[in-house]
């Protein structure tokens, strides 16, 4: 899934200008909390081919089950989410509208302890999603 | 003659008598045969010389004409000498033997068939094997005599009893109980048996794998629904004692270098799972013995403690010693429990539904009471535990060393879907309502436990389980959570059918509360759980209401289908919910493969077997165990720990059973490891590698040569051909000194180190250069002090590698892992097809002394005078076996174009990352010295070459913290 750079860690025990040393801790991240999942939703990841991703987008459009689909791309995915939905747009020659939302996601990061004295810590870190709706013009009418 | 149908005409005459013909040196006996009509009596009168009278009608001039025409014409064709007169005895003795042989051929028949069997085609009928009267009438007496035979023949063989007999419950369970004197069965043996091949070992009937066609439907299983196994077999020790006693006995097996010990804080509150390599007392960082998990007993106001160990049987005879000298537990403690006493002796078969219910029908009366029967049965039961002693103390800590083996069970839930598996499956124990009824026999601890306290804590527990439901990945909780719970009989809430449980997106419980689970994790009160009490164990196990008794009890209720309410007879089982993490190292797949574990006090484990798989689970073996752990990414215990005493017989072990599979086929027909340059293709002799290792930088370091200046490949490979010679006359040594016991080389476990090697193999440039690692670790150019300081401190020191292959190519077990040649990487980067370079096939110089020891052999062996000779040439092929090195192996570094640093342990190819993946071992030194040449951009590349190909293929290396 996408890499989350960005984030500032933020503690939920510390300060949150509290710096992890590497010799008591190891950061381990947990994934982002998965939801239940419709057939018209499709998580955008870094790993999978962007064509691949988008025939994907355009396949579920075509098939004619759906009026509209939901994009979601999390961290590093967002940028990839929008030229997604942009591509979409702009190869159904105006047929196809996009309406975007953002979001704030909790992501949870472990804090392994190296050491016997110290308690595990728990983090939670936020990082920016993108949800975007992509339905035909007609439908919306 | 085709083979074939040689064999067929010999076996066809092998039942014809051999003398048919009589030998009496005349041909014309035999010729005269053929001659038409009154061919006999001519003859006769020729032979005997004596004119007959019989002749006399025929005008005399052309019957002699005549003879004489046949006598010329004879003699032409003969061209022997005919013989003018015949004795009458000879004739006819040759003609008797003749009819005797063919009176002979016509009453014996073939030995192996029967009369009907025998008849033409057109004469036989159905069922004639069975009635005589089928049989033509001539053949009735033979046929009814083989009858005869044939049924008295099989009374003989079936001594025993009727088959009905035999399954009678009481039999069946003594002839289970004979059975598994040798080797244990788990509860679901007979579960397994019927759908796992099963294998014997470690002292357990294990099932391997399923019979069905199921590799990629347990992988899915894995990753995307729920796969159960059963761990059972996995041995547990309890340690009780003071805090303070019991960390201070366990410290000197473990050490804080290779991570958290016992002592952790998030483990010792008792709310944690923790793992740990042990080694043996005050050893480290050689001879390990092998990798363990633990947990504690929550906190109470009590002062003693209760740890549970928790690790693999192989490990079992190496580490009960070691805890006996460090715990100083002496003396064994007698338990002194009276034989009939049920709860030492249940059995692990008298819970199997399948075999008690077929065939039981015996009636019973309503009337005799549960206890009774039960008793009855236990006392049947088999006693092998209570030979051994289980338990231990020492006077001088007061610590006890129990051996519960076999007395916890554990189920092992891989998968995000074991969520809403154990959520189906598992229903936490309705309250207890009455009170005061306490005379009730069954289940007594449960209305003794339902104190306040207990009852709230039992409601949180609840209360958190029942937030499990909404977590849609186990991934999701922080890794090692233990959870304590009180459930229900499964068996009351058993669905009819086997259903498939999914989420249930209109349950979902409260986002908050999820959260806060997540988050925060569990609470340390509520990992409590009854199952810490031997008592509690025993009631719950003794309580539980056979299946036959269930079953009738279901069979009356007036709506069929309903909910059994047994009211205070139904048992409440505590259980211990532990997770599992999935994969936590590397950069891909994080959490995979991560599950829950429930442990089940004895006697319970079909009840939650079925119910758990009447949810959708998915059963697998020991195999799939192992894939588990492959495509996770962490080393399995033996198979992975060649350094430890159990690793070691378990490679011992897997090379001779290599060893003869490939001795089972013709030479011509297996690959020729010599020619394919693998030294060692079914064992891999890690001793010699890192002795090899240690020389190598020895010799350079004698040189001095400054780290520039060094060429990729000249340096380790003369050098390698120097020490060869040396090793050679090492390994000589060593077998002169005859200890080869103890191994001299260790896993690198240190985790400071570990995770500097680790930043070293990332490229530091180009595509992967994103990969997260720690900051403070140095990702420049390695420092060459600080390498050689590290590969100075562990000589002799291996380390595991995740190998992913870049292009095709799936490694297999003891593929070689070698250094790239510059030339190499340079075609790599110029050419983005190119797979990888060849190893030059090799030349057998063996394959002409078994030749020639094999002629040898054969020019002795027929004359029995040669035996000596023989014997003594047999001794020497026993150790060449054609395409394989004998024993003084050559030097393994330099023995191929590529220096090898080390070996893959187990390799296959990966559904989760859709490429070749591999685990390996390679020498510290080794990966070091590789790593210091290499740019920065090509950094951790190396080559892999599976043992029977010639291919090299290119493969990223990573040590994964």
């Amino acid at each position: 899934m996408a890499e989350n750079r960005g984030g500032s860690a933020q503690s939920l025990h510390l300060k949150p200008e509290w710096e992890m040393d590497p010799a008591e801790y190891t950061l381990r991240k947990r994934l982002p909390r998965k939801l239940p999942k419709r057939r018209n939703d499709i998580y955008i990841n870094m790993k999978t081919n962007f064509r691949t991703q988008l025939t994907r987008c355009q396949k579920l459009l075509d098939s004619g089950q759906f009026t509209d689909i939901c994009i979601h791309g999390l961290g590093l995915a967002v940028h990839r989410a929008i030229n997604i939905a942009l591509q979409l747009h702009a190869n159904s020659f105006g047929e196809l509208q996009i309406s975007a939302n953002t979001s704030t996601v909790e992501l949870v990061d472990d804090l392994e302890p190296e050491v016997d004295h110290v308690e595990p810590i728990t983090q939670i870190r936020s990082n920016s999603a993108i949800h975007i709706r992509v339905f035909h013009a007609a439908s919306k009418a | 003659m085709s083979g074939a149908k040689g064999r067929k005409y010999e076996k066809k005459m092998k039942h014809q008598p051999t003398s048919v013909t009589f030998h009496t040196g005349d041909p014309g006996v035999s010729s005269s045969k053929n001659y038409n009509g009154a061919g006999a009596q001519q003859q006769e009168r020729k032979y005997g010389g004596i004119q007959p009278q019989r002749d006399q009608p025929w005008t005399p001039s052309s019957s002699f004409k005549h003879y004489h025409e046949q006598s010329h014409y004879r003699d032409g064709q003969t061209s022997q000498g005919f013989p003018k007169y015949i004795t009458a005895t000879t004739f006819a003795q040759a003609r008797a033997a003749e009819v005797k042989a063919m009176l002979k051929a016509v009453s014996n028949k073939n030995s192996n068939s029967q009369v009907f069997q025998a008849l033409p085609k057109h004469m036989r009928r159905r069922a004639m094997s069975s009635n005589v009267k089928r049989i033509p009438r001539r053949l009735r007496a033979i046929a009814k005599r083989e009858l005869e035979k044939a049924s008295q023949q099989k009374k003989e063989q079936s001594k025993n009893k009727s088959r009905k007999a035999r399954r009678r419950h009481g039999n069946l369970l003594l002839e289970f109980n004979r059975r598994q004197r040798k080797n244990l069965w788990l509860e679901t043996h007979i579960w397994h048996a019927k759908r796992f091949h099963m294998v014997k070992k470690w002292g357990y009937c294990l099932g391997d794998k399923p019979t069905s066609k199921c590799y990629r439907a347990c992988y899915r299983a894995m990753t995307k629904h729920c796969l159960l196994q059963d761990l059972s077999y996995y041995c547990c020790l309890e340690l009780t004692g003071g805090e303070n006693e019991l960390l201070k006995a366990l410290a000197r097996l473990t050490n804080r270098e290779t991570g958290l010990t016992f002592a952790a804080v998030g483990c010792l509150s008792g709310k944690k799972q923790g793992s740990l390599v042990l080694y043996k007392a005050e050893k480290y960082p050689l001879e390990p013995l092998g990798p363990v998990t633990f947990l504690w007993k929550p906190k109470k106001m009590s002062e003693d403690r209760q740890l549970w160990i928790w690790f693999h049987p192989a490990l079992k005879q190496d580490l009960i010693p070691q805890l006996k000298t460090v715990c100083q537990c002496g003396e064994p403690v007698v338990q002194s429990i009276p034989l009939p006493e049920p709860s030492t002796v249940v059995s692990t078969v008298e819970e199997m539904p399948e075999p008690v219910s077929v065939g039981s029908k015996r009636k019973r009366k309503d009337g005799t009471p549960l206890e009774e029967i039960t008793v009855k049965k236990f006392i049947r039961e088999k006693t092998s535990p209570t030979l051994i002693p289980a338990c231990w103390k020492s006077q001088t800590t007061g610590i006890v060393l129990r051996d519960l083996t076999l007395e916890i069970l554990r189920y092992r839930l891989i998968g995000p879907l074991s969520h809403s598996v154990l959520s189906d499956a598992l229903y936490p124990a309705s309250l207890c309502k009455i009170f005061h009824s306490q005379h009730e026999k069954h289940c007594s601890w449960w209305p003794e436990y339902c104190n306040e306290d207990n009852l709230f804590l039992h409601e949180r527990q609840q209360n958190l389980f029942q937030l499990l439901r909404g977590i849609a990945s186990p991934a999701e909780i922080s890794a090692g959570t233990v959870l304590g719970l009180v459930v229900d009989d499964p068996r009351l809430t058993l669905p009819r059918k086997r259903t498939k449980s999914m989420p249930n997106l209109s349950m979902l419980p409260d986002f908050e509360k999820v959260r806060q689970l997540t988050v925060e994790g569990i609470t340390d009160e509520t990992s409590a759980s009854p199952i810490w009490d031997q008592a509690v164990r025993d009631d719950v196990t003794r309580s539980k209401i056979s299946e036959q008794e269930l079953n009738r009890m279901k069979m009356e209720i007036l709506v069929p289908g309903s909910r059994l309410d047994l009211g205070a007879k139904e048992s409440k089982i505590p259980i211990l919910l532990i997770h599992q993490s999935g994969k936590l190292t590397g950069q891909e797949c994080l959490g995979w493969g991560s599950g829950w574990d429930i442990l089940i006090p004895k006697g319970w484990g079909m009840a939650f077997w079925i119910s758990l798989i009447y949810r959708g689970a998915r059963a697998g073996g020991l195999q799939e165990g192992l894939k588990h752990s492959q495509h996770k990414g962490t080393a399995h215990f033996p198979d992975d720990f060649p350094d430890c005493a159990a690793g070691m017989r378990f490679s011992g072990e897997q090379k001779k059973e290599l060893l003869d599979k490939y001795k089972r086929r013709p030479p011509s027909k297996r690959p020729n490891y010599i020619k394919h340059g693998s030294v060692a293709p079914f064992l891999c002799p890690w001793q010699q590698l890192v002795e090899e290792w240690e020389m190598i930088l020895k010799i350079e370091d004698e040189r001095g040569v400054p780290e520039e200046c060094r060429g990729a490949l000249p340096a380790p490979e003369s050098s390698g051909e120097q020490m060869s010679k040396g090793v050679k006359v090492k390994c000589a040594d060593e077998e002169m000194k005859g200890s080869p016991g103890a191994a001299d080389f260790s896993i690198l476990r240190n985790r400071t180190v570990l995770k500097q090697i680790s930043a070293w193999c990332l490229p530091t440039s180009g595509k992967g250069k994103r990969a997260n690692c720690p900051a403070s670790f140095s990702r420049q150019q390695i420092p060459s002090g600080a390498a050689l300081l590290i590969s100075a401190h562990n000589p002799r020191c291996l380390v595991w590698t995740r190998l992913s292959l870049l292009k095709k190519g799936s490694p297999t077990s003891h593929a070689l892992i070698c250094i790239p040649d510059p030339g190499d990487i340079q075609m790599l980067c110029a050419d983005l097809t190119f797979c990888g370079p060849q190893e030059p096939k090799h030349k057998d110089h063996f394959k002409k002394k078994i030749k020639e020891l094999k002629k040898k052999k054969l020019a002795s062996s027929p004359g029995a005078s040669c035996k000596v000779q023989g014997i003594g040439c047999s001794e020497l092929p026993s150790k060449l076996i054609s395409g394989l090195w004998p024993e003084p192996l050559p030097s393994i570094t330099s023995h191929c174009t590529r220096v090898t640093i080390g070996f893959v342990l187990r390799g296959d190819f990966s559904l989760t990352a859709g490429c070749g993946e591999a685990l390996g071992l390679v020498s510290v030194a080794g990966l070091l010295h590789m790593l210091s040449q290499q740019s920065s951009d090509r950094k951790g590349l190396v080559l892999v070459r599976n043992p029977a190909s010639l291919q090299y293929r290119f493969a990223r290396i990573m040590v994964e913290v």
